[in-house]
């Protein structure tokens, strides 16, 4: 976790930065999302990129959410969070796309990310005091069990009969 | 000179990558979208470089001037570039084959010049853009497409290869720590003199399943938890001898008194030897007396 | 000299002497201090050095023109040759060449008679077999002193500038020590009393000229490319040692700082032009120089400065090749690596310089198109400009514009694209430091923006831009000297260096009542044909004349132009120079064959 955010110290993250922490953290995994879906769309890889645009989707309503909770709150209160301070925490990893990759294979990328992001916020909580922190840390990481199930039902309908390797089906690559 | 607060997103360009899906390069650029939003230089005051190669193309998908250059050239087109305007941070780009192979010859010029400028190689140990031949640090052994029955050549060790001509600073990173990465990107181009780091960045469509980001991320090892002392170039110069076989992460080597740069030298020079002849008298110096 | 022997004969306007020797007996030291003397007196002087290929002690020789109006070549036949030994002599064979005329000076201690020179059946008439040696070690204790007694010889029997001559050896001795100059001095007063004792049976005395010496220069023709890039702006250099070209990036490397530039030697030619490429990208003027084998490694680089559109201004001081060739002799044979080298369908313009005086016009017509056009453009000099001293008058730096790349402005940076389409195919140009400029240069195909691109048809029309910007140099009539008669059926064609040599054959035709032209193209590529179809229209015979095997002009033209049949190809490989009275007779054969042929046509009629 220490190496995922530089610069805030737990024990005493106010619910500001915290709100704002959440909401960066949203941003992240929508903008890697899109990157993903990017890559995945100049390959010809549609399934798995609609997916991740439907995940980019998804994040930005969460992130809108968080906002939304954060200018209630605090209004435009100065932001001391910034997103060089975190990295890859509900995101997925930049090499997680490939091409001709399945939709299943991009579901199960999604899953490894929200049980990231599962695991990042309970052993925040494990460091953080303030109460209003720790519920909105606690509500966080339900929703990231929420999310799990999603994702599970998903790969439950997409069943494990995978259609083979699609490298094998698929032209070589091109040299330049 | 400027520096204003930036974020990643102020050099992350309009145009879309088009690496493999996968592609450690994907990290190296987000890595130094961060490094340069934690420098704060406008991307109108950096000029990126690059040869040509599969990892050559990340000028383009950065919003500084770049120049996307011809195999194995983009050292001495950046030190052009430097000399002619030294306020211009200047980072320089390519993969090993452009680096290490048909670039080799100008990577002790450049280090014995010593212009302030920060050269990535991402170092994929293959040919990524013309699809999975033998490159100059790839294993010996390897097979190939031009290496069918295993390479019989050993491979260039690119961090002994840049220590031993003198490089002020000699790094290694690897994408599968991004944080780690972009830290030592950032220290590279804050270094004032010629700095290299060698970042083992993963291709996906031709590399070896033990030098993917994933297989990174458990075999790496931070020299700064082995205790190593980035001012100790012998010390260095060992850890760099298990290129290849361990995948050292960190500082090598720091020079703990940067020399002079080049940029300095020669800013000296011109102001030491400033006032000639105006241009339009030049010609009176070859008048017969 | 005597007042008598010159009312007895005119004095001569035009003295060529051609001297050879080992690198030790200072030969070219002579010629220096000769050329010196006589640019001091106001006279039009010119020198050529040529060598073998040691480093030291080879065999070396230098040609030495001096002349009472301008001069346009080195001279043809010699009219007095000095060899100090005849072996070093005859190893510059066709460099050197005598005639019955030439007055002959050698070395005694050679024990060739007089009427055994080695001059394969050329008997000249007035022969000196003078003991060189000898006189040095009378009168200046050492033979070493040989090259000051043959400056006293020289300016004993022709009159020579002896004072300036004096004053060089004065000067050039005094930083050494006073015994030393007493010595030269005596060692040339012997020279000259030989002279004396020992007079030419027809006295040939040079004119005195008297003209202003005010602002006369004397210079080669690396050290004017140098100067006239500094002159147009340049401030960056990028470049690797080779011979013929060196000088240039030696001139560089001292002044270039003076006026806040640099001079990056590399570590080779493709790293050289590089970090011009990279220089100009920043938004410098800049430049490189190589020769033959420093331009084949330079290749790659030019076609990306081309599709990059990056000014930058390249030269190439030929030499004889293919591959090491004739490192230190001339040869006009890059033409066709200049205008098609590299790979991809490509137009880089070519300038070529006729004479020292000439490269300064000429490099400051480089960079103003380099600049202008956003453009490598190549110049073509060769060895013999680029190494050859000439006495240059004084140019009047005024009259020429410097032109600079057309940079954005602020407006145009609001949305700007770094290729935009533009009617004459010059967008202006950013360079890093300039926000709102940022753009991507590559070597891959662009679009507008600079965003790489696979689309062939964007390819097409950035083909089409990047060739239609030049369109207007082909009718750019400044950068053709036509001379002579504009109607005459007779023609010569010649660029570089051999240029000059057409100049003087073109006038010794016409005195003797031939009517023909000449066209010097400053310009060779483009083509610029309507130039060649204007010029061509009057002529029934003709020669391109070129040094080289292949005449590489000529077969260009050939391609792109309607030449008259009657137009033929005069070609020799470098080391041999053309002679003036050479082309003069050629010339006056296309005479006569073209009255037979107009004879022979009114017969059959
Ligand atoms: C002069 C020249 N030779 C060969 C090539 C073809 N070429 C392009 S990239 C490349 C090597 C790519 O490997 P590397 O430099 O390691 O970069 P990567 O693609 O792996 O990032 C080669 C051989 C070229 N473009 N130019
Ligand atoms: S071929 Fe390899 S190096 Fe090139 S983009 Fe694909 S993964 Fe990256």
């Amino acid at each position: 976790m220490t190496t995922k955010v530089s610069g805030l110290d737990f024990s005493k993250l106010t619910l500001l930065d915290a709100l704002d922490l959440a909401v960066l953290i949203e941003e992240e995994a929508m903008d890697r999302y899109r990157e993903l879906a990017e890559q995945l769309e100049v390959h010809n890889t549609h399934a798995a990129a609609k997916f991740f645009r439907f995940m980019e989707r998804n994040e930005a309503k969460h992130r809108e959410a968080l906002l939304t909770q954060r200018t209630a709150r605090f209004a435009d209160a100065p932001r001391h969070v910034r997103r060089e301070m975190i990295f890859d925490i509900e995101a997925p990893e930049y090499d997680e796309a490939r091409t001709f990759m399945s939709l299943r294979a991009a579901l199960e990328v999604s899953m490894r990310s929200e049980t990231k992001a599962r695991e990042f916020f309970e052993s925040a909580l494990a460091q953080i005091s303030d109460s209003e922190v720790r519920t909105l840390f606690a509500e966080l990481r339900d929703e990231e069990i929420e999310h799990q199930g999603l994702v599970q039902k998903e790969l439950d309908k997409v069943g494990s009969g995978a259609p083979g390797d699609p490298e094998d089906y698929a032209d070589e690559p091109v040299s330049h | 000179m400027t520096t204003v607060q930036l974020t990643s997103k102020d050099f992350k360009s309009n145009l879309k990558p088009i690496w493999c899906p996968g592609c450690g390069d994907f990290g190296v650029v987000q890595g130094i979208y961060r490094a340069l939003a934690s420098i704060g230089r406008p991307p109108h005051e950096i000029a990126f470089v690059s040869g040509i190669g599969c990892s050559s193309r990340i000028p383009g998908y950065t919003t500084a001037y770049g120049f996307n250059t011809v195999h194995g050239r983009a050292l001495p087109i950046a030190q052009g570039i430097k000399l002619a305007n030294p306020e211009l941070l200047v980072l320089v780009a390519g993969g090993d084959g452009d680096g290490f192979s048909i670039g080799g010859g100008h990577v002790p010029h450049a280090i014995r010049r010593n212009p302030d400028l920060t050269y990535l190689v991402m170092d994929n140990q293959i040919y990524g853009l013309t699809k999975g031949q033998l490159s100059p640090t790839s294993a010996c052994g390897l097979k190939t497409v031009t290496s069918p029955h295993g390479a019989i050549e050993h491979p260039v060790n690119p961090l002994l290869y840049v220590l031993s001509y003198g490089a002020g600073f000699v790094a290694q990173a690897t994408p599968a720590d991004m944080a780690g990465m972009t830290a030592i990107i950032e220290e590279a181009i804050r270094y004032p003199g010629f700095s290299f780091v060698n970042v083992q960045s993963p291709c996906v469509t031709y590399g070896e399943d033990h030098q993917q980001v994933k297989a990174h991320r458990t075999a790496m090892k931070t020299l700064a938890s082995m205790g190593h002392d980035p001012s100790d170039r012998m010390r260095a110069f060992e850890l760099a001898s298990h290129y290849g076989e361990q995948l050292y992460t960190g500082v090598f080597y720091r020079n703990p008194n940067p020399p002079p740069t080049y940029g300095a030298l020669v800013k000296e020079r011109q102001a030491a030897l400033a006032g000639g002849l105006p241009r339009e008298r030049i010609l009176e110096s070859f008048i017969q007396r | 000299m005597t007042t008598q022997t010159e009312s007895m004969h005119p004095p001569a306007t035009d003295l060529v002497i051609g001297m050879a020797g080992s690198g030790g007996d200072g030969i070219v030291s002579a010629g220096e201090s000769l050329i010196a003397a006589a640019a001091a007196e106001g006279y039009h002087a010119m020198m050529t050095k040529s060598f073998g290929s040691q480093i030291r002690g080879g065999e070396s020789s230098c040609r030495v023109r001096i002349g009472t109006s301008a001069l346009h070549n080195p001279g043809g036949i010699l009219d007095v040759a000095v060899a100090l030994n005849w072996e070093d002599f005859l190893r510059f064979g066709a460099e050197l060449p005598v005639s019955s005329q030439t007055v002959v000076i050698y070395e005694k201690a050679t024990n060739v008679a007089p009427d055994q020179l080695p001059l394969g059946g050329v008997h000249p008439t007035d022969v000196f077999a003078v003991p060189i040696e000898e006189i040095a070690r009378k009168a200046a204790g050492t033979d070493l002193a040989k090259n000051t007694v043959v400056l006293g010889l020289l300016a004993g029997w022709f009159d020579l500038a002896p004072d300036a001559i004096l004053r060089g050896i004065r000067k050039r001795f005094a930083k050494k020590s006073a015994e030393l100059v007493q010595n030269n001095e005596k060692a040339f007063q012997s020279g000259i009393d030989y002279a004396k004792a020992n007079p030419l049976r027809q006295a040939r005395p040079l004119a005195r000229v008297s003209r202003s010496t005010a602002g006369l220069m004397l210079l080669d023709g690396n050290d004017m490319c140098a100067a006239a890039s500094l002159f147009a702006g340049c401030e960056f250099f990028g470049g690797y040692p080779i011979t013929p070209s060196t000088e240039i990036m030696q001139y560089l490397s001292r002044e270039i700082w003076r006026y806040g530039g640099a001079v990056l030697q590399a570590e080779d030619e493709i790293a050289g032009i590089g970090a011009a490429v990279g220089a100009s990208f920043a938004g410098k003027k800049s430049m490189t120089a190589t020769s033959g084998p420093g331009m084949s490694l330079k290749t790659e680089m030019l076609g990306l400065a081309s599709i990059a559109e990056l000014p930058l201004v390249v030269v190439n001081v030929m030499r004889g090749g293919p591959s090491t060739g004739l490192p230190t002799k001339p040869e006009q044979s890059d033409l066709f690596q200049a205008a098609f080298s590299g790979h991809g369908d490509v137009l880089r313009p070519i300038l070529a310089p006729t004479s020292v005086a000439d490269t300064f016009r000429v490099t400051v017509e480089a960079f103003n198109l380099a600049e202008h056009y956003q453009t490598p453009v190549m110049i073509l000099s060769d060895q013999e400009i680029a190494q050859r001293k000439e006495t240059v008058d004084a140019i009047d730096t005024s009259r020429f514009e410097v032109l600079h790349r057309r940079v954005p402005t602020g407006a145009e940076l609001e949305s700007y694209e770094r290729f935009r389409a533009t009617e004459s195919g010059i967008s202006p140009i950013s360079h890093p430091g300039m926000q709102g400029g940022n753009y991507l240069a590559a070597g891959i195909e662009h679009n507008d923006k600079g965003d790489p691109t696979v689309s062939g048809k964007i390819h097409a029309r950035m083909n089409e831009k990047r060739f239609r910007k030049l369109d207007p140099l082909r009718h750019r009539q400044d950068l053709f000297a036509i001379e002579g008669d504009a109607d005459a059926p007779l023609a010569l064609i010649a660029w570089g260096s051999v240029a000059g040599v057409c100049r003087e054959s073109l006038a010794r035709v016409r005195a003797s009542g031939l009517r023909a032209k000449l066209l010097v193209p400053t310009l060779l590529w483009p083509i610029a044909e309507g130039v060649y179809q204007d010029f061509l229209a009057s002529v029934q015979a003709g020669l391109v004349v070129e040094l080289s095997h292949q005449g590489q002009l000529y077969r260009m033209l050939r391609m792109q132009v309607d030449v008259p049949r009657g137009l033929k190809s005069l070609t020799r490989s470098g080391a041999n120079p053309f002679l003036p009275s050479e082309i003069a007779q050629r010339l006056e054969q296309l005479a006569i064959d073209l009255q037979s042929r107009v004879s022979d046509q009114k017969g059959e009629g």
